[in-house]
C-alpha cells in the first residue's frame, strides 16, 4: 500500500516510516497539516496515518478538509490523548480508527490493513464461510468437512472476527475492542486463553487455520480452511 | 503575600455597608424625634382645649337659668379681673352686636367654638392664643382665651431639637458602625492571617477559635473543618504521587538494568533482553493507562452510555471470558447463581469492574485458586459476589487495598497496575453502588451492590446522567 504519514515528531515519524517500509508499504511523510494537505492533493494514497496534534492545524481539521472534498480515504488517527472520550472525538471527526500513543508498529500496520480493505466478507445473518470451514450464526456451530463443534459465545465471536479478517493480522487489542468491546487494557491473557480454547475446538474437528504472529497478533489463513 | 497586603486587618475601611448602616440609624432617629414631638404637641393642645371647656362650663353654670345672663357674666369677669393679677387665661364678653362688654383683650369676636386668635400684649407684637367662644341665650358671646408660653416654646424648640437629635444620632450611629466594623475586623483578622499563612504554604494552620464567639466561632469551626478535609485530600494526593513514583521506579529500574546488560552482552542474548525490556515498557504504559482511566471515572469525564443493563447476560459473558484464564492457571471459575436483574449503568464500566476483580484473583492468588461468581437480586439492588478460596486478606489489608497502589502485605508480585481495586471501587461509586471486601474463610469475597432498576428506566437514567 502507499501510505501518507502525518507526524511532526522526528523519532516517531522515523519509527513509523521504517516499520511500514519493512512491512512492504511505501510512504510519503508530512510534518505539518499544510504539508499533509499538499501531499494528499498531489498523489493518491491508500490510507493516511494522521497525528492529532500538529504544529500548524490539528489533525481533525485535516480530516475535515479531506472529507469536505469528497475523499473517503481511510484515516487512522494517532494521538497522545488516549481516553475513551478522545477516541470517540476522533472517530466522530471522521477517522476510521484511533490509536493512542505509545503503540507498536505491528499494531499500526494491522489496523491500517483492517481499515484499508473494508469490503471483506462479514458474518451475515446465516453465518460466514471460508473454504470448507463454515460458521453458523444461530447455533454457534463450526463445521469442517462434516465434523462440527459448538462454540461458546466468545469463541464464536472470535472465530467470526478472524474469518471476517482472513489472511490479515489481527492484534490482541483489536480483538479486545471488536470481540469484547472493552475500551480498557487487561492485565491477564484474556485473548490468549480464549484463543487457545478456540484453536483446540477447531483442531478437534480437524481444522487448524489460526496462526500466532509472535508479538503481533493472530492470522486466520484461508488456504488452511480448504 | 498579596492577600495579606491588600487586606490590612488592623484598620479596615468602613465600607459601603457601614455607611449605609449609619445613615439608616440616623434616619430612624430623626423619625423617632418627629413622632415624639408631634405626640407631645398634640397632648399639650388637647390639655388646653380641655381646660377651656372646663372653665367655660364653670362660668356658664354661675348664670344658668338667669334670662339676663350678660350682666351676671360681666360682673363675674370684673370680679375675676379684680382678683387675678397674673394668669395665662383671660375672659371676654361681647354683646350681640360684637361690642366688648368685659375683658381686657383687644380682639374681634371669634366664631363660636375653638379657634386660634391673634392679640397684642402691650401693642408691640402679636401673640397667638387658643379661644373657646360660646354663644349665650341672650345673644352675647362669652370667650375664654388661653395663651400657653409652654406650648409656644415647644413649637419654637421643635426644629432645633429634631436637628440636634439627628446630628447626635448620626454621630452615634456612624461611631457604632465603625466600632462594630473594627470588632468584626479584629475577629476576621484571625481568619485572614490563617488564610494568608495557608496561601503561603502552611497547610497545618487553623483559625484560633478560643477568642471567638457566636457566628464567628461557628464560621471558624466550619472553615477549620473544610481545611481539615482539604489537608486530608492533599495528603492522599501526595501519598498517591509518591506511591505512583515508587511503582514506576520498579519497572524503570528493571528496564535500565536490562539496557545496561544489553550494552555489555554479546548479540546472542539480545532478542530475549529486548523482549523483556518491551514487557517493562508495557507495564509502565499499563500504569499510565490505568491512571488515566481512574481519573476519567472519578472526575466524571468518562463518556458514559448510560442504559438499562440486564446483568445476567453480562455476567455470563464475563464468566465465559475469564473461565479459560482461570483454567490456564490451574484453577476453576464456577457460577453459583444467576438471577435476572437489571441496573442503570455503563456496560463498558461494569465489564471493567468485573474483569478487574477477576484479574485480581488471577494475578494475586496462588495457581489453582478457584473462583465462584454469583448474581443475586435483593431488596431494590443487584448483588454480584466474587469469592475465591485463596489465602484471603488480613482485616487491615482489606481496607488498605482499596487505595491506589496499595497491595496486600502477603502479595509478593507487583504484577498489574496496582490500581485495579481503586478503579473497581470508583466504578461502583459511579453507579451509586458499593464495593466491599469480606473474609470468606478461607479466601476473599468481594461484594458489589448496585441499585436495581425496577421499571423506572427513564427517571433512573435521567438521575444518573445528572449525577455524572
Amino acid at each position: 500500500m502507499h501510505l501518507l504519514i502525518v507526524e511532526d515528531d522526528q523519532v516517531i515519524a522515523d519509527h513509523i516510516v521504517s516499520g511500514l517500509n519493512r512491512a512492504g508499504h511505501s510512504t510519503t511523510l508530512a510534518r505539518t497539516g499544510a504539508e499533509a494537505i499538499r501531499a494528499w492533493a498531489g498523489q493518491p494514497h491508500h490510507a493516511v496515518v494522521l497525528d492529532r496534534m500538529l504544529p500548524d492545524i490539528d489533525g481533525m481539521s485535516v480530516i475535515d478538509h479531506m472529507r469536505r472534498h469528497g475523499d473517503d480515504i481511510p484515516v487512522l488517527m494517532l494521538s497522545a490523548l488516549g481516553s475513551v472520550k478522545n477516541r470517540i472525538e476522533g472517530l466522530q471527526a471522521g477517522a476510521d480508527d484511533y490509536l493512542a500513543k505509545p503503540f507498536s508498529v505491528d499494531e499500526l500496520a494491522a489496523r491500517l490493513h483492517a481499515i484499508a480493505r473494508r469490503n471483506m466478507p462479514r458474518p451475515g445473518k446465516a453465518g460466514i464461510e471460508i473454504g470448507a470451514l463454515q460458521l453458523d450464526a444461530s447455533s454457534h456451530c463450526a463445521t469442517y468437512h462434516g465434523r462440527s463443534t459448538v462454540l461458546n459465545r466468545k469463541q464464536y465471536s472470535l472465530l467470526a472476527h478472524l474469518m471476517g479478517h482472513a489472511d490479515r493480522v489481527v492484534t490482541k487489542t483489536m480483538l479486545l475492542e471488536a470481540v469484547w468491546s472493552y475500551s480498557f487494557s487487561t492485565a491477564t491473557n484474556i485473548v490468549e486463553s480464549n484463543m487457545s480454547r478456540l484453536r483446540t475446538a477447531l483442531q478437534d474437528i480437524g481444522c487448524d487455520p489460526i496462526e500466532t504472529q509472535r508479538g503481533a497478533g493472530y492470522i486466520l489463513r484461508a488456504d488452511r480452511c480448504a | 503575600m498579596r492577600l495579606s497586603r491588600s487586606l490590612p486587618a488592623r484598620w479596615p475601611r468602613p465600607g459601603r455597608l457601614a455607611i449605609q448602616f449609619g445613615l439608616a440609624f440616623a434616619i430612624a432617629m430623626i423619625a423617632i424625634g418627629l413622632i415624639g414631638f408631634s405626640l407631645a404637641d398634640h397632648w399639650v393642645s388637647s390639655r388646653i382645649d380641655q381646660s377651656l371647656t372646663y372653665h367655660t362650663a364653670k362660668y356658664l353654670a354661675k348664670v344658668a337659668g338667669d334670662p339676663a345672663d350678660e350682666p351676671g357674666l360681666e360682673a363675674a369677669i370684673h370680679e375675676w379681673q379684680h382678683r387675678k393679677v397674673l394668669s395665662e387665661r383671660t375672659y371676654m364678653l361681647f354683646d350681640r352686636d360684637g361690642r366688648r362688654l368685659a375683658g381686657r383683650l383687644d380682639i374681634t369676636p371669634p366664631a363660636a367654638g375653638f379657634s386660634d386668635v391673634r392679640f397684642t400684649a402691650g401693642g408691640r407684637h402679636y401673640e397667638i392664643g387658643r379661644a373657646l367662644a360660646t354663644r349665650l341665650r341672650s345673644g352675647g358671646l362669652f370667650v375664654i382665651v388661653q395663651h400657653s408660653e409652654a406650648a409656644e416654646g415647644l413649637h419654637a424648640l421643635l426644629p432645633m431639637v429634631v436637628l440636634t437629635i439627628s446630628l447626635v444620632a448620626l454621630v452615634l450611629g456612624v461611631s457604632a458602625t465603625f466600632l462594630f466594623a473594627r470588632l468584626t475586623a479584629r475577629r476576621l483578622g484571625e481568619t485572614q492571617n490563617t488564610a494568608a499563612a495557608i496561601a503561603a504554604g502552611d497547610l497545618s494552620r487553623r483559625i484560633p477559635t478560643e477568642r471567638l464567639d457566636g457566628m464567628f466561632a461557628v464560621q471558624a469551626e466550619s472553615l477549620n473543618q473544610m481545611l481539615d478535609h482539604m489537608a486530608e485530600l492533599v495528603r492522599a494526593q501526595q501519598l498517591f504521587s509518591s506511591n505512583l513514583a515508587h511503582d514506576l521506579r520498579t519497572p524503570l529500574t528493571r528496564l535500565r538494568s536490562l539496557l545496561e546488560r544489553a550494552s555489555r552482552d554479546d548479540q546472542a542474548g539480545f532478542a530475549s533482553l529486548l523482549d523483556r525490556a518491551e514487557r517493562e515498557c508495557s507495564s509502565i504504559i499499563g500504569i499510565f493507562d490505568a491512571l488515566l482511566r481512574l481519573a476519567e471515572i472519578e472526575t466524571g469525564q468518562h463518556p458514559t452510555a448510560m442504559a438499562s443493563v440486564p446483568l445476567r447476560p453480562l455476567v455470563e459473558d464475563i464468566a465465559d471470558t475469564m473461565e479459560p484464564v482461570m483454567t490456564d492457571r490451574g484453577g476453576t471459575l464456577g457460577v453459583r447463581r444467576l438471577d435476572d436483574v437489571t441496573v442503570i449503568g455503563d456496560p463498558d464500566l461494569i465489564n471493567q469492574l468485573l474483569i478487574n476483580l477477576l484479574e485480581n484473583v488471577a494475578t494475586h492468588t496462588p495457581p489453582g485458586t478457584n473462583v465462584t461468581l454469583a448474581l443475586e437480586r435483593g431488596e431494590g439492588r443487584a448483588m454480584i459476589t466474587i469469592r475465591d478460596n485463596g489465602p484471603g486478606l488480613e482485616a487491615g489489608d482489606r481496607m488498605r487495598v482499596m487505595q491506589p497502589f496499595e497491595r496486600g502485605s502477603a502479595v509478593m508480585s507487583r504484577e498489574g497496575s496496582g490500581l485495579g481495586l481503586a478503579i473497581a471501587s470508583a466504578i461502583a461509586r459511579f453507579h451509586r453502588g458499593s464495593l466491599e471486601l469480606v473474609d470468606a474463610a478461607p479466601g476473599l469475597e468481594v461484594r458489589i451492590c448496585l441499585p436495581a432498576n425496577d421499571g423506572q428506566d427513564a427517571a433512573g437514567i435521567a438521575g444518573l446522567a445528572q449525577a455524572s
